[in-house]
C-alpha cells in the first residue's frame, strides 16, 4: 500500500466541506414545512441515504458482474466495500424514516411496502456478510459473495415495483404523488435546492467512503498475504 | 389553520441518528485501518528477522 | 460439448437421476410431506383457524408450508449430493454445467408440486375449503418454479459453506420475498375471487420474477461450482 493518492485527500476535503455546507442548508435555508414543522428536515438526507443504500447496491451488483467476468480480486473487494456501505446507509435510512413516521403516521412503524422491502434488502446484505464469512477460500468466498450481490439485487427493484401495486402511505417524492399518501408536501423551491444539493453531497460523499473501503481491503489482504508467508 | 407541528425532538432524534451512525462508520474505517498497519508493521519486522537469521 | 441434443441428453439424465432415486428411498418426499403437515398442524394452534379467519389466512398458511418444505427439500437434495461426493462426479461428466442446473431445478420443482398435490386436498378436506381453482393451481405452478430456480442455485452454494445447514434459508429467503409476496397475494385474490384485473398484476410479477431468476441462476450457476 503506497501513501494516500492526492486526489483522495482532495475528495476527504470536498466531501467534508459539502457536508457541512448540506448541515448548513437543511438547518438554515429550507423553509420550515407547514404541517409538519421541523421534523420535514429529516427528509432531505432520508431520502438522500435511501438513494446512496441503491446505489451502493447497483455498484456491488455491477462489480459482481465484473468479477464473475473477469476473476479478478481487485473487483470483489470494491463490491464488497459498496455492499458494507449500502448497509449504512440501508440502517440510516431506515432509522430515520422510523423517526419521521412517529409523528406524522403516529406509529414508530407501519408494515407498509416500502419499509418492509428496505428491511428485506437490509437482510438480503446482511445475508451476503453471512455467506462470506462461511467460507474460508478467498477465491471461492468472492465466487460466491459476487453471484449473490447480483441475485441479491435483482429483489431490490420490487422495493420500486411495490410502491405502484400495493396502495401505499409512503409518500412518493419523484413522480406522481398518490393522494392517498400521508406525509406529502409540495416542494417549494428553496427545498427542491437544498435537496438537490443534499443528494449530491452524499453522493461525492459515497465515492470517498468507497475508496477508503476499498484501500482498507487491499491492505487487509496483504496483511492476510503476509501472515500466510510466514506460516510456511 | 395552525401553525407547524412542534416536531422539534424527532428532528434532533433524526439528525442525530445520522451523524451518529455515520461517525460510527467512519470511526470503525479509522481502527480497523490502523489496527492493520500495526499488524503489517509488525509482520514486516517479523519477516526481516527471519531472512536475516 | 455444446449443440442442443447432448444438452438434453445430459438435462434429462439429471433429472432421471434424481427421481428415481427419490422413488427407491422416498425420504427426501416424505420428509417434505410430513414437515409441511406438521406446518399446518402448528399453524391451526397458533391462529386459530376459524372458518372467519381462515378465509383471509389460508394463502398466507400454504406459501409458507409451501416455502418451508420446499426449502427443507433444497437443502436435503444438495447436501446428499456433497455428500456421497455426487456433485463431484456429475462435474467431472462432460456435460454443459447448465444442464446440471437445470436438471436438478427440474427435480425439485417436481418435488415441491408433488408436496402441493398432497397438501392442497388435505388442506381441502380438513378446513372444508375448495382450493381447486385453476388460476390457484396456476399460481402454485409459478411460484413454486421461480422458489426452486433461485433455491437449487442458493443450496449449491450453501452446501460449499462452512455454516451450511443454517445458511440456505438465511439466504433464500430474503431473496425469494418477491416471488412469496406475489405469489400469496395472487392466491389470496383467487380465494376471495376477486377480478381477475386485480390478479394480474401479481401474476406478471411472479412471470417476471420467474424468467429473471431462473435467466440469471441458468448464467452464473458455472461459477458457483466451478473449482
Amino acid at each position: 500500500m503506497n501513501a494516500k493518492p492526492k486526489l483522495l485527500t482532495v475528495l476527504d476535503v470536498v466531501a467534508g466541506a459539502m457536508f457541512v455546507a448540506a448541515v448548513a442548508l437543511v438547518f438554515f435555508y429550507a423553509p420550515l414545512e407547514r404541517v409538519m414543522g421541523l421534523v420535514q428536515k429529516v427528509f432531505y438526507f432520508h431520502v438522500a441515504s435511501a438513494w446512496i443504500g441503491m446505489l451502493a447496491f447497483a455498484v456491488a451488483a455491477f462489480y459482481g458482474v465484473l468479477y464473475l467476468v473477469k476473476k479478478d480480486e481487485r473487483y470483489d473487494r470494491v463490491e464488497l466495500a459498496a455492499v458494507e456501505i449500502g448497509i449504512v446507509f440501508a440502517l440510516i435510512t431506515i432509522v430515520t424514516g422510523s423517526i419521521w413516521a412517529r409523528p406524522i403516521w403516529n406509529a414508530w412503524w407501519t408494515w407498509d411496502p416500502r419499509l418492509t422491502t428496505a428491511t428485506v434488502m437490509e437482510l438480503v446484505y446482511f445475508a451476503y456478510l453471512m455467506l462470506r464469512s462461511g467460507i474460508e477460500e478467498p477465491e471461492r468466498r468472492a465466487r460466491f459473495g459476487a453471484v449473490y450481490a447480483i441475485i441479491g439485487f435483482l429483489s431490490v427493484p420490487l422495493t420500486f415495483f411495490s410502491i405502484r401495486l400495493f396502495r401505499t402511505i409512503h409518500p412518493v417524492v419523484i413522480g406522481s404523488n398518490d393522494p392517498g399518501a400521508e406525509g406529502a408536501f409540495d416542494m417549494t423551491q428553496k427545498m427542491t435546492q437544498t435537496f438537490m444539493f443534499s443528494l449530491l453531497t452524499f453522493t461525492v460523499g459515497f465515492v470517498t467512503l468507497l475508496w477508503h473501503r476499498v484501500r482498507l481491503g487491499v491492505l487487509s489482504d496483504k496483511v492476510e498475504q503476509l501472515k500466510l508467508k510466514l506460516q510456511s | 389553520m395552525e401553525g407547524p407541528a412542534n416536531t422539534l425532538s424527532y428532528f434532533i432524534a433524526g439528525y442525530g441518528v445520522i451523524f451518529g451512525v455515520l461517525a460510527f462508520y467512519i470511526g470503525s474505517l479509522i481502527v480497523r485501518w490502523r489496527n492493520l498497519k500495526q499488524d503489517e508493521a509488525m509482520l514486516t519486522e517479523l519477516e526481516k528477522k527471519e531472512q536475516t537469521e | 460439448m455444446s449443440g442442443f441434443a447432448p444438452f438434453m441428453r445430459a438435462l434429462s439424465a439429471v433429472v432421471w437421476k434424481d427421481l428415481r432415486a427419490e422413488w427407491r428411498s422416498r425420504e427426501l418426499l416424505s420428509a417434505m410431506l410430513v414437515f409441511a403437515l406438521l406446518v399446518i398442524l402448528i399453524f391451526n394452534f397458533a391462529l386459530e383457524l376459524e372458518s372467519t379467519v381462515r378465509a383471509n389466512v389460508t394463502a398466507g398458511v400454504l406459501w409458507v408450508t409451501f416455502t418451508f418444505a420446499g426449502q427443507l427439500g433444497l437443502n436435503r437434495s444438495m447436501a446428499v449430493e456433497k455428500d456421497r461426493g455426487c456433485l463431484d462426479g456429475l462435474l467431472l461428466a462432460p456435460v454443459d454445467r447448465a444442464a446440471i442446473y437445470l436438471g436438478k431445478t427440474l427435480a425439485n420443482w417436481v418435488f415441491m408440486l408433488l408436496v402441493a398435490v398432497i397438501v392442497l386436498p388435505i388442506y381441502s378436506v380438513l378446513y372444508n375449503t375448495n382450493l381447486f381453482i385453476p388460476g390457484l393451481l396456476l399460481t402454485i405452478l409459478l411460484g413454486s418454479e421461480g422458489y426452486v430456480a433461485v433455491g437449487t442455485l442458493l443450496s449449491s452454494m450453501a452446501v460449499q459453506a462452512r455454516t451450511r445447514d443454517i445458511l440456505l434459508p438465511i439466504l433464500l429467503f430474503p431473496v425469494a420475498i418477491p416471488v412469496v409476496v406475489a405469489a400469496v397475494k395472487a392466491t389470496g385474490g383467487y380465494l376471495q375471487g376477486l377480478d381477475i384485473t386485480e390478479i394480474q398484476p401479481w401474476l406478471n410479477l411472479l412471470l417476471t420474477y420467474d424468467v429473471v431468476f431462473t435467466a440469471v441462476a441458468f448464467m452464473v450457476f458455472d461459477s458457483v461450482v466451478e473449482e
